[in-house]
């Protein structure tokens, strides 16, 4: 439970606890009753889909073109598909397996948040906000950044507002990345980066990050980088591994960056969720600012990931593209939510350190859990995810252990090549999430102790 | 002010902070270098800032309806706040198509949820253009359709609608076509000008989207918004256009919810399961409880709709009486949309952005210079101003007071 012990009571976080794992739609709209099915999740990397289980057949089909048609789609998409996640969801729906597998809260949001936004709605908020964002909202991220990095910054110049961190991400690299453009990332990454670099048409290259610790490979990153490259695409905390960026690594990255002229985009929207260290944004070290698009959102902090709001934070000859990309992928960014974003950005540090220690907990129980089951546990500082070595239980692969995970055993986990360049990378780890409440956790660790077998 | 507010092409650097060996502006993508701000968005800011009467933003000043409103409030309280796809809006969504234009659409494949009409536009031209494709574009046209475009590397090739009347020209469409023709982009009823493409018009239109083997992607945000009892048709209706076209449309301007950012795209399978694909990447899911509430407003009945029209129609009529009475060349009303698209008096020789400028200083009105709605250079590119009637009857009435008191309307 989520309870800020010092401060008001209205900041009190209510749990929702589930009778199973899935989300069933309450029948609140009865003129929509001859509509409503039963609805269960399907669960992406980032992101989920409720499709009735009568229905799920259907979906599953969806997995390339049903009907004969010609293929009129870019080029640039052919390789962007959902296989993996239709497929491990219509087994999770199957066989009811318990999702550890999503990565957003099965519990709510504050209710101070909460009610900030039905109140927005009730007086009237309900119309475009300006594009950058909502001016509460645009001055308490300004605040919220310097209190944590010591950084002062325009929220009216150098803040723009996104339908959460995945379109900050995607306008970010739009605005800012020509075609053959040189951009390095870190595998694994979050499915997303691939994809919007690929539509700006960069060119795309790796650095993969390996067990047991994920360090930075600091002279693979100088080989690779140069005078060419354009911009790195960094995540710390990181998902899926929970690596954070050390200080020292971090000084290594911004060396570089400055010596060959390179921009950071840096994904922070984990940042709270920081448990073994102090989280760094890159953006504070000297010389980077004016290098650095900090991308961040509200929906991990206060599990309110349906919400859509996120945010760029750069200087001012940076953010002018992000903004602009913005401004004709969304146009705004739904204005109830930025009235009541302003009000959580506003909570004070008492709500961040119950939130860490709730989550602290929730991942003891499921590392200490998937530790006795038999798993190769490999440390995780920071997001709310885990990663662990499958082979002990000798499946062949991760895309296969997740489906013996879910038909034999009644959990879901989430198989990591797909966050690889090269999926052969990820065939040993599969990714387990701790943004369940407790019961979930235990009962899906008792599952596993229960029937699953090391070999 | 007025003037820097319709154009801006210089990004605003601060040089004091940059220590790099790069000129930062070397940074931004191409793009991003020669895209302009969105005026649209610089004219609500300086209506929010001013006291001007506002006839320039395209979205109500009166209170969106209550069923839905509470609609929204209840998902939040029964914590529908996290990442989801409501399959239901797609259910109903499919009953809409069938009922307003006979189409068969299955709501499991063809439709994409996305955060407003907006997005669905852009994914949409992310998932069908390849760098070098042309794209058809009426002339004047609302100005984020070309950028979108552009973004995704298509090249936009404009074709002018003729005024007083904005009729389409058969030959100058013909001649718009290339071997590297994609798409077309049809807004109907279209914004600025109000027009509703006839069924004449869109016959015209299909034949060639047909034998030209060409997509055509429309804009139907003011599917709802026809007066006169003109009917609007939508393109796909037409035969052999289903299997080609890509219907954008949203909740805002039908429910008065502009700023929840609910929209969505009805086309074949493949090219929706494309445009999902982008749209997971761009911003992965429309806001929930708004989904859910877009249930509600789906199902709002008959009446709804009847009296939202009705409602329109009269304010359309008591704007264009007035601009007509002070001296506006108003040819013929609007059939469709938000918007009457006036041309100045034409004793008054100033052009669309000193008018309004002067709008704001001596009344304290505020409209949109037309120029920033036309692509071509035409004599007549700087001689219209939009106005919106989508306003409080206490906003229009004061609006035509002070517009009556303006200097140049005195005979």
């Amino acid at each position: 439970m989520l309870l800020p012990a010092c401060i008001k009571s209205s900041l009190r976080i209510t749990l929702y606890k589930p009778l199973r794992w899935n989300h069933i739609a309450p029948n609140h709209h009865s003129s929509c009753s001859n509509r409503r099915r039963l609805s269960v999740p399907i669960f992406r990397a980032s992101s989920i889909s409720t499709v009735s289980t009568a229905e799920a057949a259907a979906v599953m089909a969806q997995d390339g073109p049903t009907r004969q048609y010609p293929l009129q789609v870019a080029k640039r998409l052919e390789k962007f598909k959902t296989t993996i996640f239709t497929q491990m969801s219509s087994l999770a729906i199957e066989h009811g397996a318990i999702n550890l597998g999503q990565g957003f809260p099965n519990f709510d949001g504050p209710e101070i948040v909460k009610e900030a936004a039905i109140q927005a709605i009730k007086d009237g908020k309900n119309q475009y906000a300006r594009g950058y964002g909502v001016p509460e909202l645009n001055s308490a991220i300004a605040a919220r950044f310097h209190k944590d990095t010591g950084l002062t910054v325009d929220p009216e110049k150098e803040i723009t507002v996104t339908s959460g961190c995945t379109e900050a991400i995607a306008a970010t690299i739009l605005g800012l990345i020509n075609p053959g453009d040189k951009v390095i990332v870190f595998a694994p990454f979050y499915d997303s980066y691939e994809a919007t670099l690929s539509m700006a048409g960069a060119k795309i290259t790796c650095i993969t990050l390996r067990p047991p610790d994920f360090s930075l490979p600091i002279e693979e990153l100088k080989s690779k980088i140069s005078k060419n490259t354009r911009a790195i695409l960094m995540n710390t905390p990181h998902n899926p591994t929970g690596k954070m960026f050390t200080r020292e690594e971090l000084n290594q990255v911004a060396s570089l960056c400055i010596e060959n002229d390179v921009l950071v985009f840096s994904d922070e929207v984990y940042d709270k969720l920081s448990f073994e260290m102090d989280h760094i944004s890159i953006a504070s070290l000297p010389g980077m600012y004016e290098r650095t698009v900090t991308l961040n959102s509200l929906g991990k902090t206060f599990s309110l990931t349906g919400w859509k709001i996120g945010w760029a934070i750069a200087p001012t000859h940076l953010i002018w593209g992000v903004k602009q990309a913005h401004s004709y992928l969304t146009f705004a960014t739904s204005t109830p939510m930025q009235h009541a974003a302003a009000v959580a950005l506003r909570a004070p540090d008492s709500y961040y350190e119950e939130l860490r220690k709730d989550y602290k907990a929730k991942k003891e129980i499921l590392v200490e859990g998937l530790k006795s089951v038999g798993f190769n546990v490999y440390p995780s500082s920071g997001t709310y995810f885990v990663v662990v070595d499958h082979t002990p239980f000798g499946l062949p692969d991760d895309v296969a252990f997740c489906e013996y995970l879910i038909k034999e055993v009644g959990v879901v986990a989430i198989p990591t090549s797909v966050f690889y360049l090269d999926p052969s990378e990820g065939k040993n780890l599969v990714r387990f999430t701790f943004c369940k409440d407790e019961d979930t956790l235990r009962n899906a660790v008792g599952r596993m102790k229960e029937r699953l077998v090391r070999k | 002010m007025m003037s820097g507010m319709v154009s801006c092409t210089q990004p605003p650097f601060s040089t004091t902070r940059v220590n790099c060996k790069r000129d930062m502006k070397e940074n931004l993508s191409s793009i991003a270098k020669t895209l302009k701000p969105s005026r649209l968005q610089q004219l609500f800011f300086l209506a929010e800032c001013t006291n001007a009467v506002d006839l320039a933003v395209g979205f109500p000043d009166f209170p969106a309806p209550p069923h839905i409103k509470a609609a929204a409030v209840s998902a939040i309280t029964s914590d529908f706040n996290q990442y989801r796809h409501v399959q239901g809006i797609c259910n109903l969504l499919a009953d809409k198509m069938k009922q307003m234009h006979g189409l068969d659409v299955d709501p499991l494949t063809d439709i994409a949820i996305c955060c407003g009409q907006t997005e669905a536009f852009a994914a949409t031209m992310f998932a069908i253009i390849n760098p070098g494709d042309e794209e058809i574009l009426f002339d004047p046209s609302f100005e984020t359709y070309e950028t979108c475009v552009l973004m995704a590397g298509g090249v936009p090739v404009y074709v002018a609608l003729d005024p007083p009347y904005w009729t389409l020209d058969k030959v100058k469409l013909f001649d718009a076509f290339s071997a590297k023709t994609k798409a077309l982009v049809l807004n109907s009823p279209h914004n600025p000008t109000g027009k509703v493409f006839n069924m004449d018009e869109l016959k015209i239109i299909a034949e060639y989207c047909r034998t030209k083997d060409c997509i055509a992607i429309t804009d139907e945000v003011y599917e709802h918004m026809v007066y006169d009892n003109e009917p609007h048709i939508s393109l796909s209706s037409l035969p052999g256009m289903q299997e080609r076209t890509i219907i954008t449309s949203s909740l805002s301007k039908t429910y008065s919810v502009t700023g929840w950012r609910i929209g969505w795209a009805i086309g074949p399978s493949c090219i929706a399961f494309a445009i999902k694909n982008i749209h997971t990447k761009l911003t992965d899911c429309a806001p929930a409880p708004f989904q859910e509430a877009a249930l509600a407003a789906l199902t709002s009945p008959p009446e709804y709709y009847i009296s939202l029209r009705k409602d329109y129609e009269s304010k359309r009529d008591f704007l264009f009486k007035l601009l007509s009475q002070l001296g506006f060349q108003v040819e013929v009303k609007p059939r469709g949309s938000l918007f009457i698209f006036a041309a100045i008096p034409r004793t008054c020789k100033l052009t669309d952005v000193e008018f309004v400028e002067e709008m704001i200083k001596q009344g304290g009105v505020i409209a949109v210079p037309g120029c920033g709605f036309f692509h071509t250079n035409h004599d007549y590119h700087k001689r219209y101003i939009r106005f919106a009637f989508c306003k409080d009857d206490a906003t229009l009435t004061s609006a035509a007071q002070k517009m009556q008191e303006l200097e140049f309307f005195e005979s």
